[in-house]
């Protein structure tokens, strides 16, 4: 009896903590389990009789990386539960942001994160003596994520100026003007990390999982839709309902919940490959060309490609970035970004955007004081764990089926871990 | 003898507890310094950037994140029995920080969050707690997140030394200098009264009041304080609530009595 059993403890290059445990007995994969053992800080908790402005800072804090994200998902519950509109401009900061993110995102998951184990490297670092002009490419194109991230929020990581009904404060035209040069000056890079990952083999599996994301018409939205599409049932919903389509449900290896729709009952992928798949069409022009070049084009249901994706909302993001930039420099967009004023009052409201890693959502019930009674918040890891499962078990089967040995497949399955980009400090929060 | 009186580069390893990572990530977030930093020290674990395991020898040991489960506390205990010099980054590790915030009633929350039983995949839970709570940290580097400079600074005096002290003035002084004006006199509640400085009053600079990320300064008055806010029509009760973000557990907030 052939008997494999692969156990990765602590994987490494993903935010937060996880284990892998996979057993494959005769050409069968018994076990195949992500274990998300990241502490459980108890947000949803911890806010409630708070007040709801205090809301965003503290959830904010549920992760470093996609903490604008964060923030602006709990504005936006904020804004429904009391009715808040927001100008034109403030809705254009706001998209920058949650852009920012997916630049800081996506460059530290592709290259330091995801690249090292097709360079067969344990780290980012030797790339800085082996090919030097890609490592300080690759950490520029971070950098540049942290600068936008920094102009709009006040700091790389935690954003200070976003608050209820608009922002704080904001940068002179010139800076704007600036920022935008910088983009366009980095989006040859983008468009060659879109060839890079292109060049990287990845083994064709596809998905079973349905795949979840934010759309609009004749858009590629982020933070600015209410509606969320399951882009193989094909079918959309308010992201009000979210809940009655979600079904989170526990299981003892995780700390988080995992999720399946409720009306197929099939797990999902949420992430830069779903969006790909739901908006390829409103990609900018640019990234829409690198992503037919490198053979990316809807539907693609291997999961592995979801790096290529990101690379794909590289080029895209800096496009959209430089235009908004320009025109936040030339006062096109309608209202000021002084917060609005509002009155306090008791409601409910969900929050939804396109976090760097996939939908994410927050519930808030506030009261006639202003204090929160119920917070919910679904991130884009804890839909995600159930499909990675999944994926990982046809993934092991068929590389079993191949007769790998068990150091390829431990390598293979590290790699589509990180291909999914977990995020496991979000997804127990 | 250890690595750094041996003049070998110090060996160092960067833990990650219950967090954000993003005080981790602040560290990267000096991509134009990066290598200098990094270059510096033997950096011989580091699971965000890194699939190198956790070594048996080490000199210095960055810890981010507060401590919420038994595992964590063998994590540390193991750490400060290896490591010369802990040093503790960011408001959860130096104070508990915004897991804390958890703290009182942990377990009824835990149960309400994943009802009767948190699963096994959670650990030995227990309330959230400062690293310097559980073992004795050589250098704290404060704030939500950190400064990545401040990170790189704090780095510098463990491997040369200094003079240094640390700030405990409150951040007022460092606000006025700013010379933005003062959130009290638009009857909008402030932490900067009672917050250890050090930061600069970055928040306060870009117009968002201090929320206090880096804990309650020994120098605060926090009784004035209260004075303070009722002057400038700010409820009292306002600031007390405000103060739990990032010091819930700290003992001198503790009613008397």
């Amino acid at each position: 009896m052939a008997r494999t059993a692969i156990s990765i403890d602590h994987i490494a290059r993903i935010e937060g903590h996880g284990n892998v445990r996979l057993v494959i007995e005769d050409g069968q994969v018994l076990t195949c389990q992500m274990e998300v053992v990241e502490p459980a800080r108890l947000f949803e908790s911890m806010v409630v009789g708070r007040p709801f402005d205090e809301v965003p800072y503290v959830a904010s804090r549920i992760c470093g990386i996609c903490s604008s994200s964060h923030v602006v998902t709990d504005l936006r519950a904020i804004e429904a539960a009391l009715d808040v509109r927001v100008t034109d401009r403030t809705a254009a900061l706001r998209e920058l942001l949650v852009y920012g993110s997916f630049l800081q995102n996506h460059a530290t998951h592709l290259f330091v994160f995801s690249a090292p184990d097709f360079l067969g490297h344990r780290s980012v670092f030797p790339l800085a003596d082996e090919n030097p002009a890609l490592f300080d490419k690759a950490l520029g194109m971070k950098a540049l994520g942290n600068e936008l991230c920094t102009a709009v929020g006040g700091r790389s990581v935690h954003p200070i100026t976003a608050v209820v009904g608009g922002f704080t404060s904001e940068i002179t035209p010139a800076e704007y003007r600036a920022l935008a040069d910088k983009m366009d000056a980095m989006a040859d890079f983008a468009v060659e990390a879109v060839d890079l990952f292109d060049g990287f083999e990845v083994p064709a599996i596809e998905t079973a999982g349905d795949m979840l994301a934010m759309v609009a018409p004749g858009r590629y939205p982020v933070c600015d839709s209410d509606a969320a599409r399951f882009v193989r049932a094909g079918y959309d919903f308010n992201c009000a309902q979210v809940e009655e389509e979600v079904e989170e449900y526990p299981v003892g290896h995780s700390a988080a919940f995992l999720a399946r729709a409720r009306r197929t009952g099939s797990p999902y992928m949420t992430a830069a490959l779903a969006r790909v798949n739901a908006s390829w069409d409103a990609l900018s022009q640019r990234a829409r060309y690198a992503a037919a070049k490198a053979g990316l084009r809807p539907p693609e249901l291997n999961p592995l490609m979801n790096n290529l994706a990101q690379a794909v909302e590289l080029v895209d993001v800096l496009d959209r970035c430089a235009a908004l930039c320009r025109r936040l420099a030339d006062d096109a967009f309608e209202g000021s970004s002084a917060p609005a004023a509002f009155e306090v009052r008791a409601g409910e409201g969900v929050g939804f955007t396109e976090a760097p890693r996939g939908a994410l959502f927050h519930r808030l019930a506030i009261d006639r004081e202003g204090r929160v009674i119920r917070a919910n918040i679904l991130t884009p890891t804890a839909q995600n764990v159930a499909n990675l499962e999944a994926d990982m078990r046809l993934l092991a089967e068929k590389l079993v089926g191949e007769g790998r040995s068990e150091a390829a497949i431990r390598l293979e399955v590290e790699k589509l871990v990180r291909a999914y980009d977990p995020c496991l400090s979000c997804s127990v929060h | 003898m250890d690595a750094m009186t041996e003049n070998k580069p110090a060996r160092v390893v960067v833990i990650g507890l219950a967090s954000c990572f993003g005080c981790q990530l602040q560290i990267t977030n000096v991509e134009r310094h990066l290598l200098d930093i990094l270059g510096q020290v033997d950096l011989r674990y580091w699971q965000l950037t890194s699939s190198d395991p956790m070594p048996e020898e080490f000199d210095v040991a960055v810890v981010e994140g507060a401590a919420t489960t038994e595992e964590a506390v063998e994590t540390l205990s193991a750490a400060r029995a290896r490591a010369r010099w802990v040093i503790a980054i960011g408001a959860c590790a130096v104070t508990g920080g915004i897991p804390a915030m958890a703290a009182p009633g942990f377990e009824e929350r835990a149960a309400a969050v994943y009802g009767e039983a948190a699963p096994e995949a959670c650990g030995a839970l227990r309330a959230p707690a400062p690293v310097g709570s559980v073992i004795a940290v050589d250098y704290e580097v404060r704030c939500c997140p950190i400064d990545p400079l401040d990170f790189a600074d704090t780095l510098q005096r463990v491997l040369r030394g200094s003079n240094k002290s640390v700030p405990t003035s409150t951040l007022c002084g460092e606000c006025k200098r700013n010379e933005r004006g003062c959130f009290y006199g638009r009857e909008t509640l402030c932490l900067g009264l009672v917050t250890r400085a050090g930061c600069g009053a970055r928040c306060p600079d870009l117009g968002r009041p201090c929320n206090g990320c880096a804990g309650l300064s020994p120098d605060a008055n926090v009784a004035s304080a209260r004075a303070v806010a009722t002057r400038s029509g700010v409820d009292p009760a306002r600031l007390d609530k405000a103060l739990e973000l990032f010091n819930t557990v700290d003992p001198s907030l503790a009613p008397k009595g």
